[in-house]
């Protein structure tokens, strides 16, 4: 408890202070000059890579699905997020479970002549000693983002030897097998130096850089940059970091972050009371994330700022969802582009992924909805409920509106205290019902969508989603809580010192810009040029 | 292999047959039968083996706890332990103790102090109303007894799953050691892939794999050893845990199974949807029939079965309830309707067990008698009530007497005697022949419980 409220009352206090001196305050376009902001990179704990990056990468590498990574148990996630380094574990089932899928992608490869002569210069299974060295040396190093060492070749070679049985390909097979298993790749192992803070080496770098803006490890030109001293200069990282913004890549990326940001990690699984929502159907869930998937790269290819994610009245429905909407069937088969009423539509707030998963299987929840507005947009959590509390959901009451049964929640002072801080937001989202839908009747009574935000940069009356999202892309506040949540996914792990703070606030000003110009791509670039992103700082032991 | 199953009773096999065993789920292959060694080895003494299995969401209290008689061998099974009815002169039922724990909110606390009599490290977790935890502090008792029993089996302990999910502790009950969870495995096909892979593989190729495996396998450790040496202690840490992991792979590699059980046979699944809601309960029954296989095949002597997670919202729509579990384990307890539920909800969970009890008897061991007169099965829930998430009178159920080490048919009471639960830990790795005198938080544990053994 103690330290919660040290990270988030202490210290943006001196955050504040330090903001107030105009330290941190500058958008760090030359050098970042205020000591307290560049001196120490924070902790960098040895990263492992997701399912997510497993996935994307080894389908890469080897051309196996990236669903392959569904076999992995699952990651620990913690702070919202699949990343963050603190939290991992291993266990022999997770062992076992690479030993297959690795097994697998080798196979794979190894029945790809043109994959492996495109990594090697030559057939490899043919068996010639100076090819098989060759496809070492290539395909290491795409696996380990690096080249290898010479006792690590060796190894490898030896693993070769060992498995060659009974001919060459087997031993490809082999080799690629224990590349894949091994720390080199599961892990993002890099180089300590002993007591400074140092620029990392450009492979670490590059690796960082890959993970960071594509959820993979390094392509070809990635690492022949790194290699040849491209990444030693602001000017030659930006222009990798470009090159790769611009891909397909970085878009998924950004969808995988905001879906987690946005709590929809469990949407698969969910479900609602269909004696209650009778055409909820097993298709939902997939049809709901495909919507707000096709809205998230939209924003990502146009303008993908706060405004477009909170605000625009647009997204995209096949004939099944408009169906479940009550809306118009779109022009044209699968998914389609449709512009909604914005009066009642705002960007991913009035989604159904979003809705029907801040709900429960019965009833809609302005707890919930006011929760992760407070939690995930302001980062202002509310405070739990106090210990000699039974905490229960009312139950639902035909005659009774969800905002009459929520009542006690303020006759009680006890309870009055927190919820005031959660359900006058949620409430505002009451004309959307647990499944998502639009609706002007909750119980036997008109919806009455009136809130109301308070203790928050941006407070005011509330009637509808619509007006609370106006609210909310201007806030400062929401800025610098998104920040936060990219900051953690970034470098996989809490927020925890003024360095720390003073990157966010960076990051924050990346997004919203000077003249609200600002957005995720600009941030997601900012965090490439900071000091914590391309230095590692000396290892502070445990 | 080659040494416990002699190749002249093998049939020779082609190529099809074999990839068409790897490849698909519902398979019971001829040759397995000629697989089986003829050789049996003189026992010296009994195998004793340990299940786990976890439940959600505490109980009703009032309908889990028997009706006590004149003695603890006279009593009356309650509502919801009326399906172990079959089992009663089989089973001690516990109540009264308190489940020690400590750290993370009160499912985090359960859950995490269930098995292991340990109190929570402060960790990544954010609960509600708690300090962020993370792993509890010491390992959990099933993996006490893998080690005190040093089992030489393939596996060291099978971690089985139905719709357990993420990986946080919640979610997590069997602890290797600290901070070291073993995550259950949800999938009936990956766990029948994973664990039968000797019984459905041609001997000559799964020869050559074990081989093949073994080289790839040593040069990943020295790349494990290799890049852990060169990293700060908390990542090397991280990389040596790791490394633990492969090498039990290895030791796997290196254990030939010795089938001396004639009803050791390569299970047959059928495909489930292992994450949808509704299948629960089928895949919950496969889970049951592979891990049953696995201890009369003597894959593994230590198993777990872990029916969702603390906090569980499984919406048991099989027995005509929508809500989510964890929200109908709040509601109070004048809520008629609702305890009506959660009593119909722990009475299935008390029929699962029943069946596994069922297929643990109804399965001959190789050495005479049943896979059950060995085994000792207890189960678990990480609260004693879900509304208050109270832990004092957590409900155990011990089924089988671990060879005669436990007098079954009891209902014991140690109600209002504020003893832990590890005492009860305690005295299931005495029954499981390990002799430790504590277990657990060594303040909490008074030493084996009373009367129970």
């Amino acid at each position: 408890m103690l330290r919660r409220c040290s990270v988030l009352i202490v210290l943006p206090a001196l955050l504040a202070m330090l903001v107030l001196a105009s330290a941190c305050g500058g958008d760090g376009t030359q050098s970042e000059t205020f000591p307290l902001c560049a001196a120490d990179p924070g902790p960098a704990p040895l990263r492992r890579i997701t399912r997510f990056e497993y996935g994307r990468t080894i389908s890469d590498l080897t051309g196996v699905p990236a669903s392959v990574a569904d076999q992995l148990p699952p990651d620990e996630e913690t702070l919202g997020f699949d990343d963050i380094a603190g939290a991992y574990s291993v266990s022999s089932l997770h062992a076992a479970r690479y030993l297959d899928v690795a097994e697998l992608a080798a196979t794979t490869l190894t029945a790809n002549l043109t994959r492996l002569t495109a990594v090697a210069g030559c057939d490899p299974t043919a068996g010639d000693a100076a090819c098989v060295a060759s496809f070492i040396a290539g395909f290491g190093r795409r696996a380990w983002r690096r080249p290898l060492e010479p006792d690590e070749l060796e190894a490898m070679q030896q693993v070769y030897t060992g498995t060659a049985e009974p001919g060459p390909a087997d031993g490809v097979a082999g080799v690629v097998a224990a590349l894949l298993q091994s720390p080199q790749f599961l892990y993002r192992p890099e180089p300590t130096t002993a007591a400074t803070t140092e620029p990392l080496e450009p492979y670490a770098l590059a690796t960082r850089l890959s993970f960071l803006l594509t959820g993979a490890g390094p392509d070809d030109e990635l690492l022949a940059a790194a290699g040849s001293g491209g990444l030693d200069t602001e000017d030659g990282l930006l222009a990798e970091t470009d090159r790769l913004l611009v891909g397909p890549r970085a878009g998924e990326l950004f969808m995988h972050v905001a879906m987690q940001w946005w709590e929809l990690g469990a949407l698969p699984a969910l479900d609602k009371d269909r004696s209650l929502y009778r055409t909820w159907t097993d298709a939902m869930p997939a049809a709901l994330a495909e919507e707000t998937r096709l809205f998230l790269a939209e924003a990502w290819q146009g303008t993908p700022n706060l405004t477009t994610l909170l605000t625009a009245p647009v997204t995209f429905v096949d004939a099944d969802l408009a169906a479940f909407y009550n809306l118009p069937a779109p022009g044209g088969a699968g998914f389609q582009r449709v512009t909604l009423d914005p009066t009642r539509a705002a960007g991913l707030l009035t989604q159904g992924s979003f809705l029907a998963e801040h709900a429960k299987a019965d009833q809609t929840s302005p707890v919930l909805r006011g929760k992760f507005v407070r939690a995930k947009l302001f980062c202002r959590p509310p405070p739990p409920p106090p210990p000699d509390i039974v905490v229960m959901p009312p139950t639902v009451d035909p005659r009774l509106s969800t905002r009459q049964r929520f009542a006690q929640h303020t006759a009680d002072q006890r309870c009055a205290s927190c919820h005031i801080q959660m359900d006058p937001i949620g409430f505002a989202f009451e004309h959307y019902d647990a499944a998502g839908r639009w609706r002007d009747i909750d119980g036997n009574q008109p919806v009455d969508a009136t809130g109301m935000l308070a203790g928050t940069d941006v407070d005011g009356p509330l009637d509808g989603v619509p007006s609370l999202a106006a609210r909310l892309a201007e806030s400062d506040q929401v800025a610098t809580c998104t920040a936060t949540q990219w900051f953690r996914y970034a470098f996989g792990r809490a927020e925890q010192s003024i360095g720390d703070l003073c990157a966010v606030d960076k990051l924050a000003a990346a997004l919203t810009g000077r003249s609200g110009d600002g957005d995720f791509r600009k941030m997601v670039r900012a965090t490439v040029r900071m000091s914590a992103f391309r230095n590692r700082g000396p290892e502070t032991s445990p | 292999m080659s040494r416990s199953m002699p190749r002249g009773t093998t049939r020779p096999l082609s190529r099809r047959t074999f990839l068409r065993g790897a490849g698909g789920a519902a398979i019971a292959l001829p040759w397995l039968e000629a697989m089986r060694p003829r050789r049996a080895q003189a026992a010296t003494s009994p195998v004793k083996r340990f299940i786990v299995m976890f439940s959600a969401d505490g109980t009703i209290p009032s309908a889990w706890t028997p009706t006590p008689g004149a003695s603890e061998t006279d009593f009356t099974l309650s509502p919801i332990l009326a399906p172990l009815e079959a089992h009663k002169a089989d089973v001690v039922v516990v109540s009264g103790l308190e489940q020690k724990g400590g750290g993370g909110d009160g499912h985090q606390t359960g859950m995490g102090g269930m098995l292991t009599g340990q109190m929570l490290n402060s960790g990544p977790f954010a609960g509600v109303g708690a300090a962020p935890a993370g792993w509890p502090m010491g390992p959990s008792v099933d993996q006490r007894i893998a080690e005190g029993l040093a089992v030489p089996t393939q596996l060291r302990s099978l971690e089985l799953g139905v719709q357990v999910g993420a990986a946080d502790n919640w979610g997590r009950m069997i602890y290797r050691a600290a901070n070291q969870p073993l995550p259950p495995d949800d999938d009936p096909a990956g766990v029948y892939a994973r664990v039968f892979s000797d019984l459905h593989t041609d001997p000559a190729i799964l020869a050559r794999l074990r081989r093949r495996r073994q080289s790839i396998l040593d040069g990943v450790g020295a790349q494990f050893t290799r890049t852990s040496a060169r990293l700060g202690n908390a990542d090397r840490q991280r990389l040596d845990a790791h490394l633990t992991a492969v090498r039990e792979i290895e030791t796997r590699l290196t254990t030939d199974l010795v089938v001396n059980n004639p009803s050791c046979h390569d299970p047959t699944i059928t495909p489930v949807s292992a994450a949808a809601n509704d299948a629960f309960p089928a895949v919950g029954a496969l889970q049951m029939d592979l891990m049953v296989m696995a201890l009369a095949c003597d894959i593994a002597r230590v198993a777990s079965l872990q029916w969702s997670r603390s906090v569980s919202q499984t919406r048991f729509s099989w027995l005509n309830i929508t809500e989510g579990h964890h929200d109908l384990s709040h509601r109070s307890d004048d809520d008629v309707a609702a305890v009506d539920k959660l009593t119909r909800i722990n009475t299935w969970y008390a029929q699962q067990l029943a069946a596994l009890v069922s297929r643990l008897k109804a399965t001959p061991d190789g050495a005479g008698g049943t896979l059950f007169d060995n085994t000792l099965v207890l189960w678990c829930n990480e609260l004693a009530k879900g509304n208050t998430h109270g832990r004092l009178g957590a409900p155990y159920v011990l089924a089988g007497s671990a060879g005669g080490a436990l007098r079954t048919g009891r209902f014991l009471r140690y109600d209002g005697q504020g003893l832990p639960h590890n005492n009860m830990l305690v005295s299931i790795l005495n029954a499981m022949g390990v002799p430790d005198r504590t277990f657990g938080k060594t303040e909490w544990c008074t030493g084996p419980l009373t009367g129970l053994l």
